[in-house]
């Protein structure tokens, strides 16, 4: 599975569009495997769907996707998904442990129910998030921050090789923020690669090796040192980077 | 003598229409629940509106009134109700509420032009056919009970089968899309489901009134319980209530329809369970409050 020279991710003349609007435009983004990439861009630069794309979640108008040199549908088992926490109703009758056992279904197969592995990953993956005294609680009782950290939870006990966030920052408190940014550096320690959509570009030099910048098109994707310059941020958002000092 | 044996005779429908009732208030009560965290309440709304042309057109076609070909009828409108709506909001740019409306009111009103025809054609055979309108329990007979429990019973069980897929389909769609459960299909498959515990229900509560069968016992049961599996559970029971009582209460006066009868019996369980319910109830969301206000009077007033 794991070749020499492959990519964790290629994405190759990607372009997808809703209805007769391009949302993103001939993409081309490669991942090599290890590292841990953030996309950024302004609001609406596609960073979403990107990611939905990757999974096979939105039709490509054109272009593909390949993990490890295969199409997605045949590598679904070695990646893992974050989607936004404001994207279900955290009304849902269930509680924590239920949502992250969730995360064993795909490799449980049609049918056959959860029973103590499944229990015990899932209570594996809430002590790496620091929720195990949470599980039995319900989740429309659970802070923002304590909803992602479930969310992460599903997703490391899907144990992938690839994963894929989407905005995992997204309103959490600084505790929150902090033990997430020290799981992605635990995750590409054992060499898994992470793809963040991210928003704060003031922490991207802080917690990411690599860097994507999206805007509709790839402006610049690459090592962090290298791609993160005022003038690759300048193209990706235009005049609207008074607020940001890039030359910290 | 005579007097005895009309009672037990009487006691003898009435206990097969209660069965039948009961039957189907679980049915519904149960699939409902998927329903209403959908938050497609309103679609079983349209699919039991849609459902009625294929009633019509089932007798006309057939001159039958056996249940079992008039609920197929009624399943395959319904059904191609549903499919008409999903394409809908797919291939133009008709929002889903819009779609939703225009769907149930023209299959609605052609149904009723056709069972107006019906009526017309002054066959013998019709009478009964507008109790598919506002339900009548008294016209429930074993047979119906047959097809209500062997239809509701392969409902139920392949909702239990496929539990833990259905589950993440109405919890989070965009990550069950990512490990590969066919949405699709899936949502195909829990439509169909509805379909069929609707289509049970139109004899005893009508095509009007069906979708509070889906509605009213799963939102009385979200007040109880935090776990879906007890909220499946106590809809069912919510519905096998309401439908039990509204049919005894509907059966004991002659000429009162069933449906609005065992709709006002789930709405007394909805506002019971609205303003008691603990955690969730009314009553306990005022003592939760003025105990907090109370609590933050002492805490400020020690400085």
């Amino acid at each position: 599975m794991e070749t020499a020279g492959s990519k964790a991710i290629e994405v190759t003349d990607l372009t997808v569009a809703y209805q007769d609007k391009p949302v993103l435009w001939d993409i081309d983004l490669d991942v090599p495997p290890g590292v841990l990439l953030s996309i950024v861009g302004p609001n609406g630069a596609g960073k979403t769907t990107l990611i939905k794309a990757i999974l096979g979640l939105v039709r490509p108008a054109a272009g593909k996707v390949l993990i490890y040199d295969k199409p997605y549908e045949a590598q679904r088992r070695i990646v893992g998904y974050v989607p936004q926490r404001g994207s279900v109703d955290w009304d849902f009758p269930t509680n924590v442990l239920d949502v992250v056992m969730m995360g064993r279904y795909g490799a449980l197969g049609w049918v056959r129910r959860s029973g103590r592995r499944e229990r015990d990953l899932a209570m594996q993956a809430l002590e790496k998030v620091g929720m195990e005294a949470y599980a039995t609680r319900q989740i429309s009782q659970l802070s923002g921050g304590q909803q992602q950290r479930v969310f992460l939870a599903r997703a490391l006990v899907q144990d992938a090789t690839v994963y894929l966030m989407d905005e995992p920052f997204q309103g959490v408190d600084a505790t929150t923020e902090r033990a997430i940014v020290t799981l992605l550096q635990e995750l590409r320690a054992n060499g898994k690669t992470v793809v963040v959509v991210h928003h704060d570009l003031q922490t991207v030099t802080d917690y990411f090796d690599w860097v994507m910048l999206l805007n509709i098109r790839r402006i610049a994707s690459g090592p962090v040192d290298e791609t993160f310059t005022p003038d690759n941020l300048r193209e990706t958002y235009g005049g609207r980077l008074a607020f940001m000092q890039t030359d910290k | 003598m005579e007097n005895l044996s009309t009672l037990i005779h009487l006691d003898y429908t009435l206990m097969i229409v209660a069965i039948g009732a009961a039957l189907l208030g679980t049915v519904s009560g149960a699939l409902g629940t998927y329903a209403v965290l959908r938050r497609q309440s309103l679609l079983g709304d349209a699919i039991s509106h849609a459902a009625l042309p294929g009633i019509a057109i089932a007798f006309l076609l057939t001159g039958s009134k056996t249940p079992l070909i008039l609920v197929l009828g009624a399943a395959i409108a319904g059904w191609l109700g549903t499919l008409l709506i999903m394409s809908i909001v797919r291939l133009t740019r008709i929002k889903y509420d819009s779609a939703l409306a225009i769907v149930l009111s023209t299959f609605f009103g052609f149904g009723l032009v056709l069972h107006t025809l019906i009526q017309r054609t002054g066959n013998a055979n019709q009478a009964g056919l507008d109790t598919f309108l506002f339900g009548q329990a008294a016209t429930i007979l074993e047979r119906d009970v047959l097809t209500i429990g062997i239809l509701g019973g392969i409902a139920l069980i392949v909702m239990l089968v496929f539990w833990k897929e259905l589950k993440l389909l109405v919890f989070d769609e965009g990550f069950a899309a990512s490990i590969g459960l066919p949405i699709r299909t899936l949502d195909v498959l829990l439509t169909s489901l509805l379909v069929i515990a609707i289509v049970l229900g139109l004899q005893a509560v009508g095509a009007v009134l069906m979708s509070a069968m889906l509605v009213a016992p799963a939102v009385a049961a979200r007040q109880w319980t935090n776990r879906l599996r007890l909220m499946v559970f106590l809809a069912a029971c919510f519905g096998a209530l309401a439908g039990m009582s509204g049919t005894i209460i509907s059966s004991t006066a002659s000429r009162i329809p069933t449906g609005p009868t065992i709709v006002l019996c789930a709405t007394v369980i909805v506002g019971i369970s609205i303003t008691f319910a603990p955690n969730r109830g009314l009553v306990w969301d005022r003592i939760r409050q003025q105990r907090h206000r109370r609590n933050l009077k002492m805490e400020t007033s020690r400085y």
